[in-house]
């Protein structure tokens, strides 16, 4: 397990749709695993996983696991949010490049300032209907309020 | 000689709140709307509307309920055509590729003329309902839309990052709102025509930070008429026109992000679509007179200003805080008041892009006019500047 996972009550605002395809990665999640896909001809990661490489379209596709380290590119708090994430607003999202080179969006959890570039490791996040995964200051604690360590 | 194109008359709706609520006893609807600008744009032109040979429509949203709304308009309008009648989406390049559809069946000589029209009906729904939608056009829904990413978020990201790179203040991106309602405040076109100062943009609430209520668009209803034409045709109608003298687009592949970390605020695809424009003209950035960018937040006009070479990197906010932006500047930027304060009904803004290019290229702008006006500069996009079209119109009088 690289990754810390943190449970969650409730559900999911938006989940996601799992694949077959991307089943691994969400699955990889609660167990403290952040994958994804990387192409066996060329090297370069895809994210999120793909059924071909996106950069030299082989098929040869397996599957890698990350730190989970990474900085902060970007971020930004979202005061007016759509219907589903309403109740959660203010809420804050960002850009993480991971040190492997490989760039993703996702939440930003903690009530610190968002320095960009400073460092960040990303978290499972354990609802009650299944996995989601956000991205926090790296050696901060997480003081809010419902988030605690899975037990087991 | 390879056939040219000229954009010749345009008829538009005021920026605003048009729809009607489904259950209000009178109805304002789409087609009434647009049938009545294509009256009056046709009859500006000058054209003989037997000469139309396609209809470019840009989609309607999906809360407009008469479907096939181009075939429906055809027989509304009772306008046979030879070329196409047809409906593009694009999300925010929706009408540049309507445009472009009509441009097209003129250059292959399917059409002598063509109409470019739509009309963008939406604030009938709330912004949290509209969301539930437009998220899912502006991020991936499996891996971003369950983290509450708003399609305006990823313009509010860049402005996070060009503020730490350049250490440019969130005041100076701010300014760019003051001077656009500055230009909006003489368009009658224009939904928010009321002058305001620095200190009303920062005191309206958050909506993602560091962007404000009136640094980011409203939500307007609006529809559009353009009348396209052969060059031959526009000249024998005596009347001044605007030739599209370069084209330029790029799709860079990625939408909103992809894994390969870039320069997000580079706008990479504004970049390469300027430059093909300015080299299908012949033309560099120094010698446009004005600018009528696609900038749905304020942040968005200063990065496309420096993708487009209208600006130095990292000097754009400062254009419009030291009034080189303005009217009467060195580079006039959304003369029309831009997406904030002109409006923004998405699926037809690039519309209202060329009808304030034509008003400019005629003459015809009145107090918002730039002096000896001959050749603009114009944007599209998608996304997070992931895809740009950048069209050159000069002025023929």
């Amino acid at each position: 397990m690289t990754i810390e996972v943190l449970s969650r009550p409730g559900r999911r605002p938006y989940p996601p749709r799992v694949t077959a395809t991307t089943a691994p990665f969400w699955e990889g999640l609660l167990e403290g695993r952040f994958q994804t896909t990387r192409c066996d001809d060329c090297g370069r990661f895809s994210f999120p996983p793909k059924v071909i490489c996106p950069h030299c379209w082989s098929r040869r596709i397996l599957w890698h696991e990350l730190s989970g380290n990474g900085r902060l590119y970007s971020s930004t708090t979202i005061h007016a949010a759509p219907a589903s994430f309403r109740q959660e607003a203010p809420y804050r999202v960002a850009i993480v490049d991971l040190e492997e080179g490989v760039r993703l969006a996702t939440r930003l959890l903690g009530g610190g300032p968002a320095t960009l570039d400073s460092p960040v490791r990303l978290v499972a996040l354990s609802y009650d209907d299944g996995p989601l995964f956000a991205a926090r200051p790296d050696g901060g604690c997480i003081a809010s309020v419902g988030l605690a360590p899975r037990p087991g | 000689m390879s056939r040219r194109v000229a954009l010749v008359a345009a008829a538009a709706l005021p920026c605003g709140k048009w729809q009607t609520p489904a259950d209000a006893a009178l109805q304002v609807l789409e087609h009434e709307v647009l049938a009545s600008l294509v009256a009056d744009a046709v009859a500006e032109a000058g054209i003989d509307r037997r000469d139309i040979g396609s209809l470019a429509f840009a989609q309607c949203r999906p809360y407009t309920l008469q479907k096939y709304f181009a075939t429906f308009m055809a027989h509304y309008l009772r306008l046979p055509c030879t070329g196409t009648v047809s409906e593009t989406l694009g999300n925010g390049m929706t009408a540049g590729l309507a445009f472009e559809r009509a441009v097209d069946d003129i250059l292959l000589g399917r059409a002598k003329v063509a109409l470019a029209l739509g009309v963008n009906f939406e604030t009938a729904t709330s912004a949290a309902e509209h969301m539930m939608s437009s998220m899912r056009a502006t991020g991936d829904v499996d891996f971003q839309v369950p983290f509450g990413f708003t399609p305006i978020a990823w313009y509010a990201m860049d402005a996070a990052r060009y503020m730490h790179e350049y250490g440019v203040s969130r005041e100076a991106i701010a300014s760019v709102a003051v001077k656009n309602r500055r230009h909006a405040s003489l368009n009658p076109l224009a939904q928010f025509r009321k002058l305001i100062t620095m200190e009303d943009v920062l005191a309206q609430p958050m909506i993602v930070e560091p962007l404000g209520l009136f640094e980011v668009p409203p939500r307007s209803d609006g529809a559009v008429c353009l009348v396209l034409a052969e060059e031959e045709v526009a000249r024998a109608t005596g009347r001044p026109y605007a030739l599209i003298r370069g084209r330029g687009f790029y799709h860079e592949g990625a939408h909103q992000i992809s894994e390969v970390p870039n320069d997000m605020t580079a706008l990479a695809a504004a970049q390469r679509s300027g430059q093909a424009a300015y080299a299908a003209a012949g033309v560099g950035p120094s010698d446009i007179d004005f600018a009528e960018v696609y900038a749905p937040c304020t942040i968005v006009e200063v990065l496309v200003s420096e993708a487009l070479g209208l600006m130095p990197r990292g000097r754009g906010a400062h254009g419009a805080a030291e009034s080189e932006t303005s009217l009467g500047g060195r580079i006039p930027i959304c003369t029309s008041g831009g997406l904030q304060s002109r409006g923004h009904p998405a699926y037809v803004t690039p519309f209202y892009t060329f009808v304030e290019v034509l008003e400019q290229l005629q003459g015809r702008a009145g107090e918002r006019q730039v002096r000896d006006a001959r050749l603009a500069l114009t944007s599209a996009e998608l996304g997070n500047y992931n895809a740009a079209l950048v069209h050159v119109l000069e002025a023929v009088r």
